[in-house]
């Protein structure tokens, strides 16, 4: 994108400018929130404590810290970090699942997501109508997710009369390959895949990888949470590193997982490089 | 390279987002041009404008939920949906045999009447209850979609509501069926037929699915901070039914004790059924106010007990 141009956008401060070639922008967001750290949360066990005059134990977690990203389209985007870095919660608060609870996050376009495996899915229905559930919680139309759905059977490329079997009969494979199918086809402008590339055999995943530059071609965006690292330096073309909220660095995803691998403490091996 | 190093804070509990859609300039991008900004929101509700836009919208997605959650529930089933219109009805002749034995018996005219009374009691009854019951368990049991997802979480809720009104339907030609059986064999019965009075019958659910949402909305949300709410529920909804008009007629209670038909949130609504289907008479002012009054508390009070909190479930989840 060389010509940006700017889009007026209405935020709680007032109007400001968002370029129309940014797909992502991330402005001083911090994402803060409680946990309960009680065993069972229950009516029972809080009306026990109460009658003991005993408060209930809140944790809070601060989970993104002042991370501030411009994310422009037609990019790929890694996130490596260790567990509890804030990543799987960056992505949720992009999507607009989590809110900030300081900052601003600008998205421009349709976002398709894939943070947890399976999303939705009922497992007595069939892939067919899961396939339909999905695209409807993804906002589509009735109408556009049948226009889409032989495609998206196409690329799960399932084992012959699978998608019209109940979901439950699937291996864990077939379900992840279902799932990241209706994802990266709902001709998203913004894709978001939290650990979603570990599902399927390498023939899957190549397919999967084509599909995601095929993508990139059409100046769609992705983002990508994978411990898998090898995933992030073949795909994206930036990086950032993540921990406990911060962002400790971005830049190339060669060296970005150079310095993540070297905070572990542990060289290239296969088990950090690739999906175990 | 960029090198970060960044401060902690003390920031207060997640508040709400803001989502706005705005046009792009044109030709500036070959995608679809919807801007939307999440921001805290300092008031705990959201922009009501933005959100419902966004629930009727999709509306169209809590439908197919429904939908397929029916499905998905009797696929297995040899006899699938007739079990929609057995199980109220088996029920209705256990809790009619109850009432037989606990009044030591009664004549058949009277005895048609309170089977058709408990009928219809029950089967209101259950469209009511299983609206609460599915409602205040679909946010827990969504935990994935919600995890993914960014949706109106009301739309969840009302899935569940559409599935009960669906379960509720063929529910109304089983209590003619029945009654029809009945006149053939017992003519002498008042039960009507036909009556002019059965125009207020569309009014009466259409207040009582929207009390029973409100109250769902409640509970679903109750049920993410304590997860023994909707099992704590159905011991509540049985005692419920005990303290409504199903089993009972509202003329058996008079003076101050009539205040048990209004304090109870499906009361005027139940009560109100049972004077259109068995007395054949328009329901009363009391009745009107009572609905109404419920109806918009349960909304109200639920919609906001919800929404004001729906952005913090998915951490509870």
């Amino acid at each position: 994108m060389s010509s940006s141009q700017m889009i007026p956008v209405k935020t709680a401060s007032g109007m400001v400018d968002f370029p129309s070639d940014m797909a992502v922008r991330i402005e001083d967001l911090s994402i803060t929130y409680k946990v309960n750290v009680d065993t069972k949360r229950t009516l029972k066990n809080a009306v026990m404590r109460a009658s003991k005059g005993e408060k209930v134990r809140m944790r809070t977690v601060d989970a993104v810290q002042h991370l501030n990203l411009d994310i422009p389209h037609g990019s790929v985007l890694g996130i490596v970090g260790a567990n509890g870095a804030g990543k799987s919660t960056l992505m949720r608060s992009i999507a607009g699942i989590m809110p900030p609870t300081e900052g601003r996050i600008i998205v421009n376009g349709k976002i398709s997501t894939l943070l947890a495996l399976g999303v939705g899915f009922n497992p007595a229905l069939s892939g067919r109508d899961n396939i339909v559930l999905g695209g409807l919680a993804a906002g589509l139309t009735r109408e556009e997710i049948d226009a889409r759905t032989d495609q998206i059977v196409d690329f799960a490329a399932l084992p012959e009369g699978f998608i019209d079997m109940p979901v439950r009969t699937y291996s864990s494979g077939m379900y992840g390959r279902v799932a990241f199918s209706v994802a990266v086809n709902m001709t998203p402008d913004i894709l978001l895949l939290d650990e979603a590339l570990s599902a399927g055999d390498a023939s899957f995943k190549e397919k999967s990888f084509k599909r995601m530059r095929e993508l990139c071609e059409e100046a769609r965006t992705i983002v990508i949470v994978s411990h898998a690292l090898a995933t992030v330096t073949e795909l994206c073309d930036t990086a950032i590193w993540l921990h406990k909220g911060k962002l400790i660095a971005k830049g190339e995803p060669e060296d970005i997982v150079d310095q993540y691998l070297a905070f572990l403490n542990v060289g290239k091996l296969p088990s950090s490089m690739e999906d175990m | 390279m960029h090198y970060l190093a960044l401060g902690m804070a003390d920031l207060p509990i997640m508040s709400q987002a803001q989502s706005e859609s705005l046009d792009s300039p044109e030709g500036s991008t070959t995608f679809q041009p919807r801007i939307q900004v999440f921001e805290p929101h300092r008031a705990s509700l959201p922009k009501l404008g933005p959100y419902l836009t966004e629930f009727w919208k999709r509306r169209g997605f809590a439908f197919q939920l429904a939908r397929f959650a029916d499905k998905a529930e009797y696929l297995e089933s040899n006899l699938g949906k007739v079990w929609l219109v057995l199980n109220p009805l088996l029920l209705a002749i256990v809790y009619y045999l109850l009432v037989a034995v606990i009044r030591g018996g009664s004549k058949s005219t009277t005895g048609l009447t309170t089977l058709a009374h408990i009928l219809i009691g029950l089967f209101t009854f259950y469209f009511a209850q299983n609206t609460i019951n599915a409602g205040a368990a679909s946010i827990t049991a969504g935990g994935r979609l919600i995890l993914n997802q960014a949706f109106p979480r009301t739309l969840l809720v009302l899935s569940s509501s559409i599935s009960a009104f669906w379960q509720f339907l063929p529910t109304i030609p089983v209590y003619v069926t029945v009654v029809i059986i009945g006149k053939i064999f017992y003519p002498a019965t008042k039960i009507p037929l036909l009556s002019i009075h059965y125009l207020w019958v569309p009014l009466i659910v259409i207040l009582l699915a929207i009390t029973s949402f409100g109250l769902a909305l409640i509970f679903a949300t109750m049920n993410v901070y304590f997860r023994d709410t909707s099992k704590l529920l159905s011991y509540t909804t049985r005692i419920w039914l005990y303290a409504s008009p199903v089993l009972w007629v509202p003329t058996m209670v008079h003076g101050w004790h009539r205040a048990i038909l209004y304090i109870n949130p499906l009361g005027p609504a139940l009560g109100a059924t049972s004077n259109v289907w068995i007395e054949g008479k328009a329901p009363t002012g009391a009745q009107f106010i009572g609905m109404f009054v419920w109806a918009l508390l349960a909304i109200v009070f639920g919609g906001y007990f919800f929404i004001s909190r729906e952005r913090d479930f998915a951490v509870r989840i």
